[in-house]
């Protein structure tokens, strides 16, 4: 029995958009809750894959367990220590131990530093090898991620969409760390180097025992890594499971949509039933949550083919009755009142 | 040949100053698209299928540009090469296979491309682009860029009656409230609601040919689906004959007839969808194996296996090898090919009709 | 007719060939232009420094009134006082050099630190600095010279603070605008992911990696345009008073005889005016191109 790594309870993460200085005499703004209550938690040597469109919250997340982010309320506990409120000078001996894989591809790559001088940097921050250690750890994470020596007299603007991320990632190996928050890790990728790239991660983990949040819209790519799986839709987490389970027997509208429009972009016979949902869904307006005025209720409501079919039913937008996580066996947990 | 647009060995390099180099994104690229017929490409990046299309919209702008090949097309009864003329403009040196030199008068080249391609573009050949909103203008409705393609391209000169015919537009491409939309402002709009506008802005024109370049590339995945809907029904309803460019290979198999695959600027296999595109086909390009085999399948994913990815980089065209460009990657090599796979790029031939193949492993038959 | 062609062999990598063989040579040139006038600029500095100047620039002699050039003993003449026009024009480089050089100090300095502090913590302060900022930029920078000028006495040094102080949000501006890229690629946050502490981030990658080529451009244009507000207040008659030589009064005392013809007196600081200006935006601006690695369109 593997202990738990990571462990975030009701997490919140509000961001105050304030319009200039006015609103900062006034302590007026608006409040934009990019998440709302989350909870998870991640084993050692687990990956937890993390999916939704844009919007939902899912890379704020991952900033915010890292701490990169102060959170608004609840809590994190990173391998049995409280983190939610330590202070920067608390957290530093931390970090190496919860690494982040940014989704794009130059982050932590500073256009004016050869690729040696970067591994080199990362391997003495927290450390002081000799430079024979150096030589010898920059080797070794070179075979690691796979890239060719030749590559470190580069500049990262000479490198490759596949080496850049190969050279993000030896980056973070370089501390040695034990989680890894993977946001977006093969998006801006080709096909091929995606194949890589999702290979090279897997390996890692196998060896070095990493745990991973696997951040990512590629349902396939996370359906393929993860044990588990949390869907979010604005700000929360609507379903969570095995990772098979979400995959091949979603309970949520949402997750149903967003693993249909898959099989909506293969199929060259589409079922006259998915058809005609299409079609319905098209005549109804867009129905956008506007943070300003919650609506109350289910968040999804606006989108939900199930409200539509049963009627729009008016527990779907009391805002008293937000549906809650149940659990509906194996783990499988839903929010939604008719799931 | 019902083609109604055939692109043959089309070239068109750029010049790299810092290595000195040419840049050889189209290096010899045939394809040909027939009326009322889709024609997806595919290919990942540096494989020459995103200038291929500029190229063929008179849209490349950097130098030396398009320096080769033939470009016709037929519609309205004219064959026209949209290319023609390209000799006197420009000259080629080449050496041992390869070109050396090449000397391009472009400001000239420019205005005869202007020429070539006025009463083409926009009304015979449409284009919608990757980013939505960054190819509208920003500074103007959504409605009165639509009538001023309109008016520009169709018989409907009257404001009204472009106004009409601009709103049925819209609602075409299931754009919810049109008559409100119709003033809405692109930075208004979502991203999917701004590639609506723009395949209603490319349509309205009622082009011969439609040329979409990653029309769901950085959508949402619900929205993804909803514009691939869009142009499936679309092209069932039109006919219109679309040069389909993704990466996404389920949006290619969704919608596209027939498919050419494309690496390191050349085309490596054309053919029917499924043909081409079927997982477990067997006679097939190495390149279009391996790069289907590297998606997560159910299979894959059922047991949690590694994914079969191809070694190596995507070929950098300005490093262009001897033999065949994939050669370094293949994994279907076999000893009694390894020395032609090396030392010569094989050509295109047939091993079913319509299917073709760059390989050595097929070897033409003539 | 333009030609393209490949460079035979194999196919080098750019970036690995050293620093000087990757700069245009346009680039060179201007570097090289500036380099000489600015030695030119401190070698005479020594020169008047350690005294061994041709002449004496205060010493008058009134039989050799406007002398012309190459006049035996004065290769550049003398002006309406017959003090020698050679020495007078090295020792006007004093006038401006170290009042120009606070005036950068303080310019690059202060706009670097409020530039960090505004794109480094973003926020309220951000807000606040670039009010700041805006105000500062939006004073008329000769009223708040000659502003100074009246209340102190016409003193160089007080006026460059002033003008050091005025250059500080343009400086400031770009380095925010700077850290801003950055933070849009994810870098910063990165650096601090992995554990960098801030001080390190800061100086070392933000300031030094990336804001070097942004920082010496300014320290040269501050220079140039210094250069161009303390000759302009020494013409006017605000600036370095008779008979301290500087650059500006001598142009305005040679121009009541220069409708007499005697046009070297105004023309040789005039000249050597522009030439100096034009060394240091030259440096900055081929300096600027050869760190930043871009190439010529």
């Amino acid at each position: 029995m593997s202990k738990t790594i990571l462990e975030v309870t009701d997490l919140r993460k509000h961001y105050r958009q304030g319009r200039g200085l006015a609103s900062m005499l006034t302590g007026e703004a608006r409040v934009i809750p990019a998440v709302d209550g989350v909870s998870f938690y991640l084993r050692e040597n687990e990956t937890v894959g993390l999916v939704g469109e844009s919007g939902c919250g899912k890379t704020t997340i991952g900033r915010t367990v890292l701490r990169l982010t102060d959170p608004t309320g609840g809590s994190i506990v990173f391998d049995g220590r409280d983190i939610t409120a330590l202070s920067r000078a608390e957290l530093r001996p931390l970090r190496r131990e919860m690494q982040m894989i940014f989704q794009d591809l130059d982050a932590g790559l500073n256009p004016a530093m050869r690729v040696r001088a970067i591994l080199r940097e990362a391997l003495t921050v927290y450390e002081r090898p000799s430079d024979a250690e150096i030589a010898s750890r920059i080797r070794e994470l070179l075979e690691q991620v796979n890239l060719k020596e030749s590559k470190l007299a580069n500049f990262p603007a000479e490198l490759s969409g596949g080496e850049k991320r190969r050279v993000g990632i030896a980056r973070v190996l370089a501390v040695r760390p034990r989680l890894i928050v993977a946001d977006e890790p093969t998006s801006a990728l080709d096909i091929s180097i995606q194949a890589q790239v999702v290979n090279l991660l897997r390996d890692l983990q196998k060896h070095l025992g990493l745990s991973y949040l696997f951040i990512s819209h590629d349902l396939p790519v996370v359906e393929l890594v993860s044990e588990k799986v949390a869907v979010m839709y604005l700000g929360r987490i609507v379903e969570m499971g095995l990772a098979e389970d979400i995959a091949h027997r979603p309970r949520h509208p949402y997750t149903q949509i967003l693993w249909s429009s898959l099989a909506d972009k293969q199929s060259t016979e589409v079922s006259r039933r998915t058809r005609q949902e299409t079609v319905e869904r098209e005549r109804r307006a867009w129905g956008v949550f506007d943070f300003e005025h919650p609506a109350g209720g289910c968040r999804f409501a606006p989108r939900c083919p199930l409200y539509e079919q049963k009627g729009r039913p008016a527990v779907c937008t009391d805002p008293a009755s937000e549906p809650r996580l149940r659990d509906v066996g194996r783990g499988h947990v839903v929010a939604c009142h008719f799931a | 040949m019902d083609a109604l647009l055939a692109i043959e060995n089309l070239r068109t390099y750029f010049y790299s100053r810092a290595k000195r180099a040419f840049i050889r994104s189209v290096d010899g690229a045939s394809l040909s698209v027939a009326r009322g017929e889709t024609l997806g490409i595919v290919g990942e990046s540096g494989s020459g299928k995103t200038v291929t299309a500029l190229s063929a919209a008179g849209l490349v702008t950097a130098a030396p540009g398009v320096i080769g090949g033939r470009i016709e097309l037929r519609s309205n009864g004219i064959a026209r090469n949209l290319l023609d003329g390209l000799e006197r403009y420009v000259r080629v040196e080449e050496a041992d296979g390869h070109v050396v030199s090449v000397e391009k008068n472009e400001p000239g080249w420019r205005r005869r491309v202007e020429a070539l391609m006025a009463g083409v573009r926009g009304k015979e050949i449409a284009m919608i682009f990757q980013n939505p909103r960054a190819a509208l203008n920003p500074y103007s409705t959504v409605g009165s860029q639509l009538v001023e393609t309109i008016r520009l391209h169709t018989g409907a000169k009257g404001e009204r009656e472009a106004k009409e015919r601009a709103i049925h537009w819209l609602e075409r491409v299931r754009i919810d409230s049109p008559r409100l939309r119709f003033d809405n402002f692109p930075f208004g709009m979502s991203g999917g609601m701004c590639q609506r506008a723009m395949i209603a802005m490319a349509l309205s024109a009622e082009p011969s040919l439609l040329i979409a370049d990653e029309p769901t590339t950085g959508l949402d995945a619900t929205i993804q689906s909803r514009i691939v809907e869009l142009l499936a029904e679309l092209k069932a309803e039109t006919r219109t004959a679309t040069l389909l460019i993704s990466h996404d290979i389920s949006v290619i198999q969704r919608l596209s007839d027939r498919v050419a695959v494309m690496y390191g600027g050349t085309v490596v296999e054309t053919g029917g969808t499924a043909e081409v595109l079927a997982r477990e086909a067997s006679e097939r390009h190495p390149y279009t194996q391996a790069l289907l085999a590297s998606i997560p399948s159910a299979e894959t994913i059922r047991r949690k296996s590694y994914l079969q990815a191809i070694e190596g980089e995507v070929l950098d065209t300005i490093e262009v090898p001897r033999g065949c460009r994939f050669y370094g990657r293949c994994n279907r090599v076999t000893e009694g090919v390894r020395e032609r796979c090396a030392g010569a790029e094989p050509p295109l031939a047939e091993i079913a009709p319509g299917h073709k193949v760059r390989c050595w492993l097929y070897p033409a038959r003539s | 007719m333009r030609r393209f062609v490949q460079a035979p062999g194999p196919i080098g990598e750019f970036s690995k060939l050293p620093l000087l063989q990757r700069a245009e040579r346009l680039d060179l040139v201007y570097v090289g232009y500036g380099l000489l006038i600015l030695a030119l600029v401190l070698a005479s500095y020594l020169l008047g420094a350690l005294g061994w100047l041709p002449h004496d620039p205060r010493a008058m002699n009134v039989e050799l009134i406007n002398a012309a050039p190459f006049t035996p003993g004065h290769p550049l003449g003398t002006d309406f006082l017959g003090r020698d026009l050679q020495a007078r024009l090295i020792i006007g480089i004093q006038a401006y050099f170290l009042p120009g050089l606070l005036a950068i100090a303080i310019s690059v300095a202060g706009g670097a630190v409020l530039g960090v502090l505004a794109g480094y913590r973003g926020g309220w302060l951000d807000t606040v600095i670039t009010y700041f900022a805006n105000l500062l930029d939006s004073f008329p920078r000769l009223v708040l010279i000659l502003l100074v000028i009246a209340v102190f006495k016409p003193d160089i040094y007080a006026v460059m603070v002033v003008v050091g102080i005025t250059g500080m949000p343009e400086t400031a501006n770009l380095i925010a605008g700077k850290i801003s890229f950055l933070r849009q690629k994810n870098f910063i946050e990165a650096a601090h992911a992995l554990g960098l502490p801030a001080r390190t981030v800061i100086l070392k990658h933000i300031l030094w990696l990336n804001c070097r080529a942004l920082l010496v451009i300014q320290a040269t244009l501050g220079m140039a345009g210094a250069i161009i507000v303390e000759t302009s207040l020494s013409y006017l008659g605000f600036g370095v008073q008779e008979p301290t030589p500087s650059w500006g009064n001598m142009v305005q005392a040679g121009a009541n005889y220069f409708l007499q013809g005697n046009f070297w007196p105004s023309t040789a600081p005039a000249l050597a005016i522009l030439a100096t200006i034009l060394g240091f935006q030259l440096l900055g601006d081929g300096l600027n191109n050869i760190l930043e690695g871009k190439r010529r369109r």
